[in-house]
C-alpha cells in the first residue's frame, strides 16, 4: 500500500459517521530489523485524523514551534479538532475510504510530536 | 522498548534525499508500506520517487497528465515508480541521508540520461568547478 | 584586514547588483510621471527585502538548504507546486526582461538594432552560468554595476532644487492631471521591482553555492542591510533625474536613450560610456541571476542536484533547465514584443506573486528544527507579518488595478 492511499482518506465507523479525513500516519520504530544502517523498520502505528491539516503541516503542532504570533494564532487554533486511529482499529480500506471498527465519538487525542 | 515515533507526512514526506557523497538525489514523494513476512501491522519498506510517484500527490488532471508522461519516459515496460528500498537509509534527519551512491538507485534514471545525452556532451562539463 | 576586505566586496557587490532593467525602467517612468511622490515606495520595498533577503540568506546559511527545497518540505507537494509554477514564470519573464535589458543597452552603445543582439546575449550570458566560477560571475558583475552611480555624480553635478526634490518625495501627493489609479498602480510596479522574487531565491541559493557558515552570518547582514539600502538610493537617484529632465516636458521613457538623458547632458559621452557600462553590468548580471533561479527552483522543488559547486556533469538537469530557460528567454524577446513592455509586466506580476515567496520563508525562518537558536526574533516577526499582510494586500489589487488603469497607461 501507498502512503497516498491513505493520506486523505475519509475515515468512517461502523455506523457511517464521519470521523474526518487522515492528515497524517504514525510511524514508531520498533518493526523488523532492517539490512541497511537504519535499525528498526517503521510500523505503522496509528492515523491522525481531523478537519484540517494545514497547521499541522506547517509545523505548528509542534511544541517547540516558534512563529510569527498571527500565524501561529490562525493555525494553531485549527488544530484542535484532531483524533487518533490506532492501526488495530482499521477493518479495512476502500478506495479512498478507511472503515473503523467501534465508534467514531470514542476515539482519544493524538499525542503532540516534540 | 519505546521506538522513536515520527509523523509520515511531517517527517518524511517532501524531505530531501542524499547520498553517501552528499548529492542530492531526489524528494520523498510518498512511501510504500507493506505487512512484514511474518504478518503484524505495516512497516515502511520503501521510499517511492519520481515522476510516476508524485503525480499521485498532485492529483487531478495535472497528476494524471504527469504520470502519462512517466510511464513514457520509463519505455512503458514499468507502470510502477521508482523505487528506494528502506534498507539503504542511514538516518533520518532533517533530510534523508542513504548509505549508497545515487547512481545505484532507479530513481537516477532520468538524471544519468540528461547527463549522457545531453549536458555530459557539452565541452568542460566534466570540469571541476574551480 | 583580508575579513574587512571581504565584506567591503560583499557591501559594493550588493549595492551594483541591486538595480536591474526592472528598477531603471519603473523608476525613471515613475520619475517621468509622478515627480517624486512616489519615493516612499522605494523605501518600502527596501525594508522590505532586506528583512527577507536576511532572513532567506539566515536559513541557507543554518540549515544548509535553500528556499524553495524547504517551501515544499513545509507546504507540501501540490501547494509548491502552484508555488512553482508561479515563481517559476514570473522569473522567467524576468529574465526575458533582463536579456532584453541587455540588448537594449548594446543597441544604445552600437545603434545596432537590439534584435540583432539578443541571440548574442543569451549565448553569453549562459557561457559565463557554464564556465565562470560563481563567486566570480557575482563579484564581477556587481562591482562593474556601481558604474551606475555616474548617475547620481550627473545629478549633484546639477545642482538640483534639492529642497524641491525632497518636498516631492516627503508630500506623497498624487501630481496635477494624474489619477489615483495609475498612481497606486505605479507603486505597486515600484514594489514589485524593490522586491523582486528571484532575489530571495538567488540570495538563499547563492548561500548555499558559495559555502556560507555560521561565521558568515553577520557578513550577510551587512551585506544586505548596507548595500541594499545604498542600491534602492541608486533607483531613487534614477527616479529624480527623470523628474528633472522627463516630468517637465511630459516625457515617458518608452527608451533606454532617455533614461540616459540626464547624465548625457551634464557629462558627455564620457559619461554616457560609464552610464552604459553599468546598465550593461546591471542588466547582464540580473539575466545571470534570474537564469540561474530558474535552474534552482524546479531543481529545488524535485530535489534534483543543483549548483555550481559541483561539476556540470554532475548536476545535469539543472543545467539543462537553466540553458532552456535562456534560450526561450533570447525567444521572448525575438518575438518583437517590446522589453519594456515586458519588464512593466514581470515587476506587476512579481509584486502580486509575493507572499507565496515570503510567506514559506518566514515560517521556516521560525522553525528550531532547521534553525536552531537563529530563529527569527519577536522584531523580525512581527515586521515580517506587517509585510506579509502588506504583500497579500498588493496581491489581491493587483490585477483589478491592472485591468481598471489599462496597465498604467
Amino acid at each position: 500500500m501507498r502512503l497516498t492511499e491513505l493520506l486523505g482518506a475519509e475515515v468512517v465507523d461502523q455506523a457511517g459517521q464521519l470521523a474526518g479525513r487522515v492528515h497524517d500516519v504514525r510511524l514508531v520504530q520498533d518493526g523488523p530489523l532492517l539490512a541497511g544502517g537504519f535499525g528498526a523498520s517503521l510500523r505503522l502505528d496509528g492515523l491522525i485524523v481531523g478537519r484540517r491539516a494545514v497547521g499541522a503541516r506547517l509545523g505548528y503542532d509542534r511544541r517547540r514551534m516558534r512563529g510569527p504570533l498571527p500565524v501561529k494564532l490562525l493555525f494553531g487554533w485549527a488544530r484542535h479538532d484532531g483524533r487518533y486511529v490506532a492501526w488495530d482499529r482499521v477493518e479495512r480500506l476502500e478506495d479512498g475510504r478507511v472503515l473503523i471498527s467501534g465508534s467514531a465519538d470514542d476515539l482519544p487525542v493524538p499525542e503532540a510530536t516534540s | 522498548m519505546a521506538g522513536r515515533t515520527m509523523d509520515a507526512g511531517l517527517h518524511l514526506l517532501d524531505r530531501q534525499l542524499i547520498d553517501c557523497d552528499g548529492r542530492l538525489a531526489g524528494k520523498v514523494d510518498d512511501l510504500e508500506l507493506e505487512p512484514p513476512e511474518g504478518g503484524g501491522p505495516p512497516t515502511v519498506t520503501a521510499i517511492l520517487a519520481g515522476p510516476g510517484a508524485l503525480s499521485r500527490r498532485i492529483g487531478g488532471r495535472f497528476g494524471a497528465w504527469l504520470e502519462a508522461i512517466a510511464n513514457r519516459l520509463r519505455d512503458g515496460d514499468d507502470q510502477k515508480p521508482a523505487r528506494v528500498s528502506f534498507g539503504v537509509v542511514k538516518r533520518v534527519g532533517s533530510a534523508i541521508e542513504l548509505s549508497v551512491p545515487r547512481a545505484d538507485l532507479e530513481t537516477n534514471r532520468l538524471e544519468a540520461w540528461t547527463r549522457d545525452h545531453l549536458i555530459g556532451k557539452l565541452p568542460g562539463a566534466g570540469d571541476a568547478p574551480d | 584586514m583580508k575579513r574587512l576586505f571581504s565584506v567591503a566586496l560583499g557591501i559594493l557587490t550588493a549595492i551594483g547588483g541591486f538595480v536591474d532593467i526592472g528598477d531603471i525602467v519603473a523608476n525613471s517612468e515613475t520619475g517621468a510621471r509622478f515627480g517624486m511622490s512616489l519615493a516612499w515606495v522605494v523605501v518600502v520595498g527596501v525594508i522590505g527585502i532586506c528583512l527577507f533577503a536576511e532572513m532567506a540568506g539566515r536559513v541557507a546559511t543554518v540549515s544548509g538548504r535553500a528556499v524553495f527545497d524547504l517551501v515544499r518540505e513545509r507546504l507540501g507537494a501540490r501547494v509548491a507546486l502552484v508555488n512553482l509554477v508561479a515563481s517559476f514564470f514570473i522569473t522567467f519573464l524576468t529574465l526575458a526582461a533582463e536579456i532584453g535589458g541587455v540588448a537594449l543597452a548594446i543597441e544604445l552603445a552600437t545603434s545596432v538594432n537590439y534584435l540583432l543582439w539578443a541571440p548574442l546575449v543569451a549565448v553569453l550570458v549562459w557561457l559565463v552560468i557554464w564556465r565562470v566560477k560563481f563567486d566570480i560571475m557575482e563579484n564581477a558583475f556587481g562591482l562593474a554595476g556601481l558604474a551606475l552611480i555616474v548617475a547620481a555624480v550627473a545629478l549633484w553635478k546639477l545642482h538640483p532644487d534639492w529642497g524641491g526634490l525632497l518636498h516631492g518625495a516627503t508630500h506623497p501627493v498624487v501630481p496635477q492631471g494624474e489619477g489615483h489609479p495609475s498612481w497606486w498602480f505605479f507603486a505597486i510596479a515600484l514594489l514589485g521591482a524593490a522586491m523582486t522574487p528571484y532575489e530571495v531565491f538567488f540570495f538563499s541559493s547563492g548561500a548555499v553555492e558559495e559555502g556560507w557558515s555560521r561565521a558568515d552570518l553577520i557578513t550577510n547582514r551587512m551585506n544586505v542591510y548596507i548595500g541594499f539600502p545604498l542600491g534602492g538610493l541608486l533607483s531613487l537617484v534614477l527616479m529624480a533625474s527623470a523628474t528633472l529632465f522627463l516630468e517637465p516636458g511630459g516625457i515617458e521613457p518608452g527608451h533606454l536613450s532617455q533614461v540616459a538623458l540626464p547624465t548625457v547632458l551634464v557629462l558627455g559621452k564620457l559619461g554616457l560610456a560609464v552610464l552604459l557600462v553599468g546598465f550593461f553590468a546591471a542588466t547582464f548580471g540580473a539575466a545571470l541571476e534570474t537564469g540561474l533561479s530558474c535552474g534552482y527552483s524546479i531543481a529545488q522543488y524535485f530535489g534534483f542536484q543543483w549548483g555550481k559547486f559541483v561539476r556540470p556533469a554532475e548536476a545535469p538537469r539543472f543545467h539543462l533547465v537553466t540553458l532552456v530557460s535562456v534560450v526561450a528567454g533570447a525567444g521572448l524577446v525575438l518575438t518583437t514584443l517590446d522589453p519594456i513592455t515586458v519588464t512593466e509586466y514581470s515587476i506587476v506580476l512579481s509584486a502580486a506573486a509575493l507572499p507565496l515567496t515570503y510567506f514559506p520563508i518566514l515560517v521556516v525562518a521560525n522553525d528550531p528544527d532547521y534553525m536552531g537558536d537563529k530563529v527569527n526574533s519577536r522584531f523580525t516577526n512581527a515586521l515580517g507579518s506587517v509585510y506579509l499582510l502588506l504583500l497579500v494586500v498588493v496581491a489581491v489589487v493587483t490585477i483589478p488595478l491592472m485591468i481598471l488603469t489599462k496597465a498604467g497607461s
